[in-house]
């Protein structure tokens, strides 16, 4: 068990408690991996490596598919309802983020489950436009791209690129995230996805 | 029928004729611009046309025919080595023709780099064009910097959508 008591706000107001399930951790790692090498070798595209593109992509597909399901069925810490926050207490929780102490939340702080939502929707936007996009270049084309017209294949292709690049921002916005949360807050979200435990206020 | 009457007649004739050119001169879709956009987009699905199938070759969704792959390889040349510059009329990109053509303002710039691309593409298809019929192995190794050439001049000249 992982005793982790290193927060400066006076550790009596907190305990350590498990709130992420192993499965949870193992999908988000390997969403980071997907993600981000699909990313890569999209961005980064060769006629050798452009296969790898969409390899990737099927991967974050099927995890984002896992993810919806465990959001319905999983430990209530990921449940949808969970996720599911109403504006009083979005603006409620917008209004003490930025005091510098831990929000020892058992699950994902408010604004964090509105980000987690944008992610979500965003990369299931990518992965349906990139069954219908076509690359008329290297020629590799999603599996569906045939099923559409050509210029609806253009314009989900088109899609396809600007999401990407909503992605890059979302990820980048996240990770600044979780410093702001480790450098200012002084609550490491880090070590709690990876272990699972979590400081939370009693 | 009188004088008057068939003077009326033709009158009310060619103003009907007039009326329904005006909105012919007005769509100009077959203007000298319109028919260049037309050409350059149906030179590009040539060189798709002989390009896809040595694509489908590499990838194995085809099968790999040596006569076939080199005159492909040889058409692809052929049409590269076209000039082709009255096709780029000014006046012909994606702002002035909305809706027409997905070429960018940034062609026609004066530091435009557009003919470097062209240029590469150009090397491309030969050394593919030296070794297409050599069998599966050898074209594999060149089609890469064909579909790459053809790629990066996308990225920078070419809109996402019309
Ligand atoms: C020097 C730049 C350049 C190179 C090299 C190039 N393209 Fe293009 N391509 C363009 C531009 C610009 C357009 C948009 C033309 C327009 O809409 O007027 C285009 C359009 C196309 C289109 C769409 C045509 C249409 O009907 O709208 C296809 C398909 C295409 N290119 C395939 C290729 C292939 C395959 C190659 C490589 C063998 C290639 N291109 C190389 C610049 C280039
Ligand atoms: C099943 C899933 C996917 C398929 C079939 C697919 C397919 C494609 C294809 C065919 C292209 C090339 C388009 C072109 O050359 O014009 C492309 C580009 C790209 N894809 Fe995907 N993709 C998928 C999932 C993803 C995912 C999950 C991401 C990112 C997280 C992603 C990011 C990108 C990027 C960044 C590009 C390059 C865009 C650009 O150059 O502007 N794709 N994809
Ligand atoms: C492509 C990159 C990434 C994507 C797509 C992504 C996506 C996600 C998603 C969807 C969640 C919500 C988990 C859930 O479903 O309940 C999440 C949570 C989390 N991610 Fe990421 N992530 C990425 C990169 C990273 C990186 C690099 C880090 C580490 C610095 C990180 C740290 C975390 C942490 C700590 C949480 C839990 C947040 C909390 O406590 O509320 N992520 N991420």
């Amino acid at each position: 068990m992982v005793q982790d008591n290193d927060t400066s706000a006076g550790a009596s107001r907190f305990e350590p408690q498990k709130v992420w399930d192993p499965a949870i951790r193992i999908w988000h790692w390997m969403l980071v991996f997907s993600v981000v090498s699909g990313w890569l070798l999209g961005e980064f595209r060769s006629f050798s490596t452009m296969q790898w593109h969409i390899y990737a992509g099927y991967t974050t597909g099927t995890l984002i598919l896992l993810r919806i399901v465990w959001g319905f069925i999983g430990p209530p810490p990921v449940r949808f309802r969970a996720l599911a926050v109403g504006p009083s207490t979005l603006k409620n929780y917008a209004g003490k983020m930025f005091q510098r102490e831990p929000s020892g939340v058992a699950g994902h702080n408010p604004v964090g489950a509105i980000s987690v939502i944008l992610m979500l929707v965003l990369l299931s936007v990518q992965v349906m436009t990139g069954l219908f996009s076509e690359d008329d270049a290297l020629f590799f084309d999603g599996p569906l791209a045939n099923t559409v017209s050509g210029s609806i294949r253009t314009t989900l292709t088109a899609y396809h690129h600007l999401s990407a690049k909503a992605i890059l921002v979302i990820v980048l916005l996240h990770v600044s995230a979780i410093l702001f949360y480790l450098l200012w807050k002084r609550e490491n979200l880090v070590k709690a996805m990876i272990t699972g435990w979590k400081i939370v206020r009693k | 029928m009188t004088m008057r009457f068939k003077t009326i007649f033709m009158a009310i004739l060619i103003s009907c004729a007039s009326l329904g050119a005006i909105p012919m001169v007005q769509a100009a879709d077959d203007d000298a611009v319109a028919q260049a956009i037309k050409a350059r987009q149906a030179g590009f699905r040539l060189y798709s046309f002989y390009v896809g199938q040595l694509f489908a070759m590499a990838k194995g969704e085809q099968e790999y025919n040596a006569d076939l792959a080199a005159t492909l390889a040889n058409n692809l040349v052929a049409v590269t080595e076209l000039s082709n510059g009255m096709m780029w009329l000014p006046e012909s990109d994606n702002t002035a023709r909305q809706g027409k053509t997905r070429a960018l303002p940034e062609i026609w710039a004066a530091d435009s780099n557009i003919g470097d691309k062209a240029q590469t593409l150009k090397d491309a298809a030969l050394g593919l064009s030296l070794v297409a019929g050599d069998g599966l192995d050898a074209l594999r190794g060149e089609i890469g910097a064909v579909g790459e050439a053809c790629d990066s001049c996308h990225e920078d000249f070419r809109a996402e959508d019309f």
